[in-house]
């Protein structure tokens, strides 16, 4: 596994509503190497976001194997987890989900305080991932005075800061227009192609996917086809013999 | 814990806290106005209270001297009589002691000693002989008739505080009880001798001295004391005991028309005007005991509800802003944040409010701790009382007064001197960092606990 940055073996999740059980995601499997941009589609209650969620270890998997850069984060506690999400993942959420009383350079020098990097000059490197992501001279800005658009380009910064493993991105333009959509979209393709970032992406748009090397098509929990720009509609063998 | 985040985190978690409380400033002001409120109480109630305490236990402690010194006025039982000579000043006032210098005094001779032993219902005349250092010399001559057991009827007769050695006894002869003073003038203790009068006494014991009875310098027997003084048959008081209480004053009247002169004290007379003194200072001794107790229970519950108004604000509103940030601290916790920095932040708000609130606290309280505290707390009292005896023997009251201790404001004596001191300050703060974080810790768990996939799906 030395170029796959994830694989999941047979990730199961299951969880309560009131008194009926719901499985979000049943027997998925999946490997995602280092540096591909990962688009994941399908219809809503697919479990599209409780995938990433398990993958960001904000949530737990209720069976099956997770492994982020070969450690298994199904069996860890959330005292160990939380230094997984730490160290290895970049969150990007549809509402940008900054913190409000902070401006963009403080929410990104956030990111590197709670992972401990670049200490003694984690402004300077705030302002370099501000710029990365076209928003010098923004940097004292808070979230309520920037765009949509900005606010999204700071908290792809925040997530860069850390340097992660992952950048997961639940749906990152869903808040978007058109404009500031096709911007983010290219800003994660730049950043993908130039710095080798992996990135997996939840969205329901087509052409935002169509941006990206490879895409995931999930219905009631599993992979339904893994569309590669070599491999044209190759179905994950797993959900295959499953539905067979 | 915290502070091991805060220097992990090189006081980011700090500015976070502080930014959070300016993010809205209006329900921020509100909320440092309430604290400020309770931890001003916090603050200028301890010293109040210490100042009224100091105040209303003085006016107390008053009391009970006053108590205690009418107590050492009853120096006779109810049918014993008292007789001696005036000094020039037929009044003295208890505490006077300076005026003996320039009293003179008189003695009565053994023909009045007969006459007196002589009236019916007399059961026992015992002679004392009290010659004043004025009139002896450096030192005070006390004579106390222990010739025999009758000196025991009065068991003032001998000093009544020996701290080393032993008092007078029955048959003593050539030996001496000094007080402390005249002990120490003579640079000699118990078994030492002293020379008086070209004779030589023995020490057997020490004096103590202790108010309200007042000490003798030199005791002996009385006819040691007769015998160096030059003074044989005399005496400066008699003490006289009547069969029946009925016939005191028949007696007190024989023996007054012996010699106008004489100064005669009953001891019934005694008795029953101290008693309705006696209730009256009880009565204002446990007014202010009432007192002190007001002022300690009202300043503890005040103090006890400043506390968990303090305590309890924090609570809530810590609780209204976990419940409010719940997406927040999910996008804390998936960027990485420890379940201990996430509590870290929220006990470290709760703290910033509260010392933010002390501060301005302590600012309030320097100037207005007189008015406020008067607010708060009951006043003190103050009182005075001053009796003596009148020739006769009975206990006169001069002066008494209780009330409420008039408080003014600015300066001058009536100002009740509770100022806010380093120590206070120091103390007001060390309050408000440990009442924030305890109001703020319930819900710093809350957030430390929240999951972060259910906090990202909160609304």
């Amino acid at each position: 596994m030395s170029d796959l940055v994830l694989k999941i073996e047979n990730l199961t999740k299951t969880y309560k509503i009131g008194k009926r059980d719901v499985q979000p995601l049943t027997n998925l499997n999946l490997e995602v190497k280092k540096g591909e941009f990962t688009a994941i589609m399908g219809p809503s209650g697919s479990g599209k976001t409780t995938l990433l969620n398990v993958i960001g270890c904000i949530d737990k998997a209720t069976s099956g194997k997770v492994l982020i850069d070969n450690v298994d984060v199904a069996k860890l506690p959330e005292s160990k987890l939380y230094k997984i999400r730490r160290d290895k993942i970049g969150f990007i959420f549809q509402n940008f989900n900054l913190v409000p009383y902070l401006n963009a350079r403080e929410n990104v020098e956030l990111a590197m305080e709670l992972a401990g990097k670049f200490q003694g000059q984690r402004s300077e490197r705030a302002k370099e991932f501000l710029a990365t992501v076209g928003l010098s001279g923004r940097e004292q800005h808070s979230p309520q005075r920037l765009s949509q658009g900005e606010q999204q380009r700071v908290a792809i910064a925040r997530a860069l800061a850390k340097d992660p493993a992952i950048i997961l991105a639940d749906e990152p333009t869903g808040n978007l227009d058109v404009t500031n959509k096709q911007e983010i979209v290219k800003l994660l393709a730049d950043l993908n192609q130039k710095q080798g970032t992996t990135i997996i992406m939840v969205t329901h748009d087509e052409q935002v996917a169509a941006q990206t090397q490879r895409t995931l098509y999930l219905n009631d929990g599993k992979i339904i086809k893994d569309k590669q720009p070599q491999k044209d509609a190759l179905l994950d063998s797993s959900s295959k013999s499953k539905e067979a | 814990m915290i502070v091991g985040v805060i220097r992990r985190q090189k006081m980011g978690i700090l500015t976070r806290a502080t930014k959070n409380l300016s993010r809205r400033k209006t329900r921020a002001i509100i909320i440092i106005i309430a604290l400020t409120l309770a931890l001003t109480m916090l603050i200028i109630l301890p010293p109040s209270i210490n100042a009224r305490e100091a105040m209303t236990r003085y006016a107390f402690n008053g009391l009970i001297s006053a108590d205690s010194a009418l107590k050492g006025t009853i120096t006779l039982s109810a049918t014993e009589i008292q007789c001696d000579y005036p000094p020039f000043f037929n009044s003295s006032m208890i505490g006077s002691s300076s005026t003996s210098n320039i009293l003179t005094q008189s003695f009565m001779n053994e023909s009045l000693y007969n006459n007196i032993t002589s009236i019916p219902d007399v059961t026992n005349v015992i002679p004392i002989l009290d010659v004043w250092a004025v009139s002896y010399g450096p030192y005070e001559i006390y004579g106390a008739p222990v010739e025999n057991a009758s000196f025991q009827m009065d068991p003032t007769i001998l000093p009544a505080n020996i701290t080393e050695g032993r008092n007078l006894r029955v048959g003593d002869s050539g030996v001496v009880v000094l007080d402390e003073e005249t002990a120490k003038n003579f640079s000699v203790s118990v078994g030492g001798t002293i020379t008086l009068s070209g004779r030589n006494f023995t020490v057997v014991g020490i004096e103590g001295s202790e108010l309200p009875q007042p000490t003798h310098g030199v005791t002996m027997s009385l006819a040691d004391a007769q015998a160096i003084t030059n003074m044989t048959g005399e005496a400066s008081a008699y003490k006289i005991f009547v069969d029946n209480i009925d016939n005191v004053n028949t007696v007190v009247t024989r023996i007054s028309s012996l010699d106008p002169k004489l100064q005669v004290s009953a001891g019934l007379s005694q008795l029953n005007t101290a008693e309705p003194l006696q209730n009256q200072i009880t009565e204002l001794t446990q007014a202010a005991q009432n007192n002190l107790n007001q002022i300690q229970g009202t300043g503890l519950a005040e103090i006890s509800i400043a506390i968990i108004a303090d305590a309890a604000i924090i609570l809530f509103i810590m609780l209204y802003s976990v419940r409010e940030r719940t997406r927040e601290i999910g996008t804390l916790k998936a960027m990485g944040a420890s379940n201990t920095t996430i509590l870290g932040q929220f006990m470290l708000e709760g703290v910033v409010l509260s010392l933010v609130a002390a501060v301005v606290a302590i600012a309030i309280g320097v100037v207005v701790v007189p008015t406020l505290a008067s607010l708060l707390l009951p006043t003190p009292v103050q009182t005075a009382v001053g009796f003596g005896w009148a020739p006769n023997g009975t206990v006169v009251l001069t002066r008494i007064s209780f009330g409420p201790r008039p408080i003014l404001t600015g300066n001058g004596s009536n100002v009740i001197a509770a100022p806010i001191t380093p120590e206070i300050m120091l103390l007001g703060l060390g309050a408000a960092i440990l009442l924030g974080a305890l109001g703020s810790l319930y819900p710093a768990l809350k957030a430390a606990r929240t999951k972060p996939a259910e906090a990202m799906r909160y609304e």
